[in-house]
């Protein structure tokens, strides 16, 4: 019986995964590791539709485990004795099904997800840039447009690192990169694009509550890839334009005053 | 082999002849990862000598011993370093920047210097850390003590707040990043520790050309007396960082002109022959005026490398048998130098004014510094003997109407950077 003993074990392996990885997700949320808070317009868009292929994902995964252990357990040598396995050629029924299943499934995500992706990448709100972003490694390089709204004029506005946002408005971000692939990942926004050198991206956003959040890059960009962190802050308008114009004060200085710490 | 991966083999081997092959395989393999990783010891940092100089002055091995001897004895190791009070130093501060990265008892994150900046600058703050080959320009090397973006004169150093704001703004145009988010502590930290690192080195160069103007009487050994290394080595450098924080260049305010009739007169002084600003930034400004010059950090490796190589190429015939020996070996040592301790020699390239890219900042005031009293370390002269302050406030509006001239003339409609356009 030492052999019944490992078919044992071994089915009782494979059905730990199903067991320890939904319990790890139920946990999760509680001891937060789970989705950062969402501050943004269009994340309830994202987050329904990640908690739905998580359901879906997460009914396969569970049946298919489900399966592997019951295999294992039911036809092992060991307790079925001399009995031999039966040849057969296949069955086209049942590929049928477990191509077709998936299939609708896929083919439903792709039509069901089509909105958001649309809000988020392709009907982009008719302004001017708010603020251009420019990845280097390690770090974001911000211009604000000024008083003119417009890049590329002398009322430019420079910072390094320390976005600011107003709240309740559309934002649009000009994401360029100065020398690799980078990713504007605003993780409380439910935004990550890549930066590419040679193109200017555009990225939008409305952010729903003030705060600070991180701005980090999500794409491996050299060795000081994981310190390439920024910080996003979304204010009331009149905070924002305050700032914006105690920075151009700043950038314009033409004489030594006391360093004015705000970080 | 040591005595604990002896005992991971030995296990391995017993696991082996009871288990199967694939699942010994994946044992022995943890095993040897676990005493590649576990088991080995990091040796502790150190400081490295500078042997560049050290090869151009001749020293012996004994002497270069002395050197290290003195230096540790002065200001302790990368794990543990030593301020003397004549320093100025904060040892508190030093003590949260060097080290190995961790955390403290109070869970405060130490090593700070090696965590942030050490990659480029190295851990001696030599300029040479691993990534420094790959940047253009290259790190900055602080034991010569020049540092360039400051608000005080050229020859002068850097005020505390000078190079706090350089940690905060990083440097636009060059790899230095912005550690603004690190918060005031860290980076006040760190700027301590470069001030720190700077002291260092300059001593270190001044104790190895200390050699030179010793009598025969000493036997080639400096003398080791608090009063000498304090009074001779360290107190000339500290004094002078000390001075800086007093000595902040005085900026008269901007002269009341229109703007565009500044930036008339601050272009004709570009231009003409007082200010000559063309000769290297060219007539374009895009920084294609003479270009064949080097930054004083590069410069120090170019000709001491052309040296080297001439005394390559010199005759021996004259030298006896020992002479030449010992020629030999010089050139040997210097070759090694120039190959493992300083990097090729690249020529400095004027800046290009048109793309509104200022290094050392791009408030009025900064410019103000920069043209006032040049770039330290770099071809960059002072203007402030030869151009007023009002005239260098001219320059100063020209230089930033640069970037947004169009056609020759500020305040077309049009500016020269390509529109953003949705």
């Amino acid at each position: 019986m030492r052999n019944r003993l490992a078919g044992l074990f071994w089915s009782l392996v494979f059905l730990a995964v199903p067991v320890l990885g939904v319990a790890v997700f139920a946990v999760a949320p509680s001891i937060d590791v789970w989705l950062p808070k969402d501050v943004s317009a269009h994340g309830k868009d994202i987050d329904s539709l990640f908690y739905f292929i998580l359901a879906l994902t997460g009914i396969v995964f569970i049946a298919t485990e489900m399966l592997l252990f019951w295999f294992v357990w039911k036809y092992d040598e060991a307790a079925r004795g001399d009995q031999k396995a039966t040849y057969i050629q296949g069955s086209h029924t049942l590929e049928v099904i477990w191509t077709i299943i998936p299939a609708v499934l896929l083919l439903f995500l792709a039509i069901y997800q089509m909105n958001a992706w649309a809000d988020m990448k392709m009907r982009r709100p008719v302004m001017k840039p708010t603020v251009e972003v420019v990845a280097r490694q390690f770090e974001w390089r911000l211009r604000y447009p000024g008083p003119d709204g417009d890049l590329g004029t002398p009322d430019d506005l420079f910072l390094v690192n320390d976005l600011h946002v107003p709240v309740d408005e559309d934002i649009l971000v000009q994401l360029k990169s100065m020398d690799v692939l980078h990713s504007f990942f605003l993780p409380n926004l439910r935004v990550k694009q890549d930066a590419v050198p040679g193109m200017k991206i555009p990225v939008w956003f409305k952010a729903s509550e003030v705060g600070q959040y991180d701005l980090v890059c999500a794409e491996l960009c050299g060795w000081g890839h994981y310190k390439m962190k920024g910080r996003i802050t979304i204010e009331s308008r009149e905070d924002f334009d305050a700032w914006l114009e105690a920075k151009y004060r700043e950038q314009e200085a033409t004489q030594a005053e006391p360093l004015q710490e705000d970080l | 082999m040591n005595r604990h991966s002896f005992f991971v083999c030995e296990s391995l081997q017993r696991v082996m002849q009871n288990a199967s092959p694939a699942l010994a395989c994946t044992l022995l393999l943890c095993g040897l990862l676990m005493s590649a990783t576990g088991c080995g010891k990091t040796p502790a940092a150190s400081f490295r000598p500078n042997m560049v100089e050290a090869a151009k002055q001749r020293l012996t091995p004994d002497q270069e011993a002395q050197v290290a001897t003195i230096l540790e004895a002065m200001f302790g190791t990368p794990d543990d370093p030593v301020a003397l009070p004549e320093t100025g130093l904060d040892v508190s501060k030093l003590r949260l920047a060097a080290g190995p990265v961790h955390s403290d008892i109070v869970g405060r994150k130490n090593g700070l210097f090696r965590e942030h900046c050490s990659h480029c600058h190295g851990v001696t703050g030599d300029g040479m850390g691993p990534t420094a080959a790959f940047l253009n320009p290259y790190p900055r090397d602080y034991r010569p003590g020049w540092f360039k973006f400051k608000s005080t004169e050229r020859a002068d150093k850097p005020t505390h707040a000078d190079l706090v704001t350089i940690l905060n703004n990083g440097i636009n145009g060059t790899s230095m990043p912005s550690f603004a988010l690190l918060g005031e502590a860290k980076v006040d930290a760190l700027v301590e520790y470069v001030k720190y690192l700077s002291m260092r080195g300059e001593a270190e160069l001044s104790l190895m050309r200390y050699y030179f103007e010793l009598d025969d009487e000493d036997e080639g050994k400096l003398p080791e007396t608090r009063e000498f290394l304090v009074e001779e080595i360290l107190l000339p450098v500290a004094e002078r960082w000390q001075e800086a924080e007093d000595a902040i260049i005085d900026v008269p305010e901007m002269p009341e002109v229109d703007l565009q009739e500044s930036i008339a007169l601050g272009k004709e002084l570009f231009y003409g022959n007082k200010a000559n600003c063309v000769k290297c930034h060219g007539v374009t400004g895009l920084g294609d005026g003479q270009a064949n010059d080097y930054d004083d950090w590069n410069k120090v490796v170019k000709q001491w490398s052309d040296e080297v190589l001439s005394a390559h190429d010199a005759s021996t015939s004259e030298m006896s048998r020992e002479e030449k020996a010992e020629h030999r070996a010089w050139l040997a040592r210097s070759d090694k130098a120039l190959a493992g301790d300083a990097l090729d020699p690249r020529t400095i390239q004027p800046r290009n004014l048109r793309q509104a890219i200022y290094r050392g900042g791009r408030r009025p005031l900064d410019l103000y510094y920069r043209i006032h009293a040049g770039i330290n370390g770099a071809p960059m002269p002072a203007a402030a003997g030869t151009l007023t302050p009002d005239e260098i406030w001219h320059i100063v509006n020209y230089v930033r109407s640069l970037p947004y001239e169009y056609d020759g003339e500020l305040g077309a409609d049009r500016s020269m950077v390509a529109r953003d356009r949705l």
